[in-house]
């Protein structure tokens, strides 16, 4: 199985001031295809840096992050506007919905960014993955009128609309009760066996972590624990 | 991608406009408001353009104006600088324009003009009345001497009380308290004791005494226009004649604008009345809610005695018992009687108004200067000689739609030939006898260089100016006032073309082609060396170009000012609309979208706000024109409205260039206001999506 991300020797650093801090330190990381990862440490130790560079949304100030083979690095903004649109799905902790449009709306954005469909065949993705978040009776409603759980399954089906090879989930169940957070990640775990979509999410929840195939552990910047081998090879 | 994104980009503008309403009321307002001004304003202003081009262009410049190409003023028919002396110089031939511009073929007429200002002489009323005394005394009539002579003596009473204001409001001259000595005789009981008696020597102190001390009744002056009274006639088709008969054709004569007649002619207080009268029938104006026509009453009420002077004691007596039935408790002299009766308030107006007309009118002249009159105009020359000529009045005339306009009706017109004398033109012949008779007696001329300059680069027969030496001013106006006595009344029509002429107008078929018509005459003047130039109508209506010009300029600072604020306005809410969206737009980014996207769409969410906002701009605009072209905008007596109007009321139309200019000019205000707020918003990283918002 290969790695669908390769993360070598990745120091990210940000100015602080005429200081620079270190966020991170010499990371090195593969994730494979089909793993439903966890990245479990405390506030400040980097997991949020580590995720925002695997989501092509901040580049390392040295090492290499490859996302299905391609350096970060070499690409420009529109490079990397790309990438996200094809490759990548995001799970906002605050889950970040379009408040002007309504839950249909906020799934189909992404295919309307990337274009390439036709209108039905637009509309028979969308739906089919309100249907598998358990929304479609919801259709036309607006975030605000939406719980938080139920917020969350939007941006799921957002996240998942584009199929793409990776979901990155920056702790999905945050905003979340433990009953809805368990349903979320319990949904998030079906469609990663369903379809072996790759999954890497952030979390300080314990409970959270027991379902990941893999946790990894970070302190200070740094991987102390890749938990490799625990139950991995869910694929 | 591209349909889609648009597709998509307009959902997402119209959802935000809908999420922020309190932004869009206020940039919509402010979108709206620019565009309904803009819109409505240049609307207006078109429609007063060509309104007031109709006034100018139908009444008296014709579309172009044409003078010699040295002349060395602005030629301006209204405003200041119509009242100074302009040096047009003189058209050399103009015969020979007239012939080459009726080549052009959207040259309709071409009729010569002059444009000069005179001073009516009518006499002094003093000594018209002491004639009648003396005619009464003549012919025996004692009674009627007896009472012309009560009328004579009312009339010195008013004039020693002007003396004595004169005295109280400047310092004591000799002069005035001569006058008032003089006056004081003859208005004292026994300076009259033997009129019945010895009337000779009475009448004889105040010819050589008194009547010099009232002033000729020279308070006006007639700016007038000297042309083909024919061909203007037919040139300027809204010309109309009022009152009287047109001037044969060879015949000199002076016809009276009717508006500047009434002013000008017609007794103080009647034209007052009349002029009540108009505003609260024409213009549904009401006497209580009007400062103007109470300030209008105030006149009239101090103006009594332009109609108590007027009436001899029976007459008097008569007026007297008449008001006496209409205003029982009114006590006093006659004229506080009069003035009483001219405190006219909306109630009474219509039956004093009527009384006036019915009882006091037939006692009263009613105009100074009457038609069929010969009148006495004087003017200096151009070289500064005094001149007077006698010219019969032969009628009235107006411009149709502008009769109420004042600014219209400023010039009267006078024939060519009489209009030389007064300007001081002279024929060729004319000047080769003056000449021979200075040789004769050895005169050397003396004449002012800048005359000379514009007179003698002329063809030959070109007339000529009295050219005269640098006289003072006190001299001229004592001097030469003498009547031209050999002035023949009639003149071969061909003298009219023949002699000078300063300035032409030239009406054309199509005013829509000015330009390419003024480019004509130019062509044709520099090929047959004609040395003319021409002016389009608005560059010669002095003041009243140059204010169309200032509210043009208003207009556009007004607008820029308000572009200006839209501009800050829409700026700064963008700005703050884009950091309230800085989670959304972060989002957009980390989902895909590319920065090209997010300037779309804020871009595309001005566009929209801006097409409904300037739409309902543009038809607000275009409603009120449409309801203002039923309804029509009064000019209500205002007298230069009605001149900018073209007539009492203004009906502007809608003008489509206007609306897609406005529509167009606020969108690209809309979308330059927005290019630094999206270009913010464009800057938003898509990590901020990932920043905690807690």
């Amino acid at each position: 199985m290969t790695a669908i991300v390769e993360i070598e020797n990745v120091v990210k650093e940000y100015p602080l001031g005429k200081l620079k801090v270190r966020a991170l330190h010499d990371v090195n990381l593969d994730i494979r295809r089909g793993e439903f990862a966890a990245i479990a440490a405390p506030s400040g130790a980097g997991k949020t840096t580590l995720l925002n560079l695997i989501g092509c949304v901040d580049t390392p100030t040295s090492g290499v992050v490859r996302i299905d083979g391609r350096s970060t690095s070499e690409l420009d903004d529109g490079g990397l506007t790309n990438l996200r649109l094809h490759k990548l799905g995001f799970i906002f902790q605050s889950f970040n919905l379009i408040a002007v449009l309504d839950l249909y709306q906020n799934v189909e954005f992404p295919l309307l960014l990337q274009g390439g469909l036709s209108r039905k065949e637009r509309d028979a993705r969308v739906r089919e993955v309100i249907e598998k978040v358990g929304l479609g009776q919801q259709i036309r409603q607006r975030p605000n009128e939406l719980s938080g759980g139920q917020r969350q399954r939007v941006a799921i089906a957002r996240a998942l609309v584009t199929r793409p090879a990776i979901v990155l989930a920056d702790e999905p169940t945050a905003n979340l009760d433990s009953t809805t957070g368990r349903n979320i990640i319990d949904l998030m775990r079906e469609i990663n066996h369903k379809e072996h979509t790759t999954f890497i999410f952030s979390t300080h929840d314990p409970d959270v972590m027991e379902r990941a195939d893999r946790v990894i552990k970070m302190a200070d910047g740094r991987i102390v624990d890749d938990g490799r081998g625990a139950s991995a090879g869910a694929a | 991608m591209a349909s889609n994104s648009v597709g998509l980009l307009l959902r997402l503008a119209l959802r935000s406009l809908k999420g922020h309403r309190v932004k869009v009321l206020i940039v919509g307002s402010l979108l709206a408001f620019g565009t309904f001004l803009l819109v409505f304003g240049t609307t207006l202003l078109g429609n007063v353009e060509r309104a007031m081009e109709a006034s100018v262009t139908g009444s008296l410049t014709g579309q172009i104006q044409i003078v010699s190409d040295k002349a060395k003023d602005q030629l301006a028919f209204y405003g200041p600088q119509a009242a100074a002396d302009q040096d047009m110089g003189t058209i050399p031939s103009f015969p020979e324009v007239k012939e080459a511009l009726l080549e052009i073929p959207n040259v309709r007429a071409v009729v010569p003009m002059g444009r000069h200002i005179a001073q009516p002489i009518l006499g002094n009323e003093l000594d018209e009345l002491i004639s009648e005394v003396r005619g009464a005394v003549r012919a025996g009539d004692a009674d009627m001497a007896s009472r012309l002579s009560a009328k004579v003596r009312r009339q010195l009473g008013v004039l020693l009380g002007e003396y004595r204001n004169r005295l109280a409001l400047s310092a004591a001259s000799e002069e005035v308290e001569d006058g008032i000595r003089d006056l004081e005789t003859a208005t004292s009981d026994e300076f009259w004791a033997d009129f019945a008696q010895d009337p000779e020597e009475i009448l004889a102190f105040l010819d050589t005494r008194i009547a010099k001390l009232m002033d000729d009744n020279r308070d006006a002056y007639v700016p007038f226009v000297g042309t083909d009274l024919q061909a203007f006639a037919e040139s300027f088709e809204s010309f109309e004649l009022v009152e009287g008969e047109m001037v044969p054709e060879g015949q000199r004569g002076f016809l009276f604008n009717k508006h500047f007649f009434e002013d000008f002619s017609k007794n103080k207080v009647a034209r007052i009345l009349d002029k009540i009268h108009e505003a609260r029938t024409l213009d549904g104006k009401r006497i209580a809610l009007d400062p103007g026509l109470q300030a209008e009453i105030a006149k009239a009420r101090k103006f009594t005695r332009y109609v108590t002077d007027q009436l001899d004691p029976v007459q008097a007596e008569t007026l007297e018992a008449e008001l006496g039935r209409l205003l029982p408790e009114e006590e006093g002299t006659l004229d506080e009687k009069v003035s009483a009766f001219l405190a006219v308030d909306d109630d009474n107006f219509d039956e004093r108004y009527r009384f006036f007309y019915d009882t006091i009118a037939p006692m009263v002249r009613m105009y100074r200067v009457r038609v069929g009159d010969t009148l006495t105009l004087r003017s200096f020359t151009r070289a500064g000689y005094p001149k007077a000529i006698n010219v019969k009045v032969w009628g009235t005339f107006r411009f149709k739609g502008l009769e109420r306009s004042a600014l219209a009706s400023a010039y009267s017109l006078v024939d060519l030939m009489s209009f030389r004398e007064l300007f001081g033109l002279m024929t060729v012949e004319k000047r080769q006898e003056l000449d021979s008779i200075r040789a004769e007696v050895g005169v050397e001329e003396l004449s002012r260089d800048s005359i000379e300059d514009a007179l003698f680069g002329g063809s030959d027969d070109v007339v000529e100016e009295y050219a005269a030496a640098e006289i003072d001013i006190d001299s001229r106006v004592e001097g030469i006032e003498a009547v031209t006595a050999d002035l023949q009344d009639s003149f071969r029509p061909e003298d009219v073309d023949e002699g000078t002429v300063l300035n032409a107008a030239v009406v054309l078929r199509d005013p829509t082609q000015l330009r390419q018509t003024l480019r004509d005459i130019e062509e044709v003047s520099a090929a047959k060396g004609l040395e003319v130039k021409a002016m389009p109508w608005l560059a010669v209506t002095g003041i009243v170009g140059q204010l169309i010009l200032v509210l043009r300029a208003v207009l556009w600072v007004i607008i820029l000012i308000i572009f200006v604020v839209a501009l800050v306005i829409i700026n700064n809410s963008m700005v703050m609309a884009t950091m309230d969206r800085v989670s959304e737009i972060g989002t957009m980014r980390a989902i895909g979208a590319e920065r090209r996207f997010v300037l779309s769409l804020f871009l595309m969410e001005t566009l929209v706000l801006g097409a409904f906002a300037s739409g309902a701009g543009a038809g607000l605009s275009t409603g009120l024109t449409l309801l203002l072209g039923r309804t029509g905008i009064p000019a209500s007596s205002n007298d230069f409205l009605i001149f900018l109007f073209g007539g009492p009321a203004l009906h502007p139309t809608v003008s489509v260039p206007n609306i897609l200019f406005g529509l167009a000019a606020i969108l690209a205000v809309s979308v330059i206001s927005t290019l630094y707020p999206a270009r913010i918003a464009a800057s938003i990283a898509p990590v901020v999506a990932m920043q905690r918002k807690e």
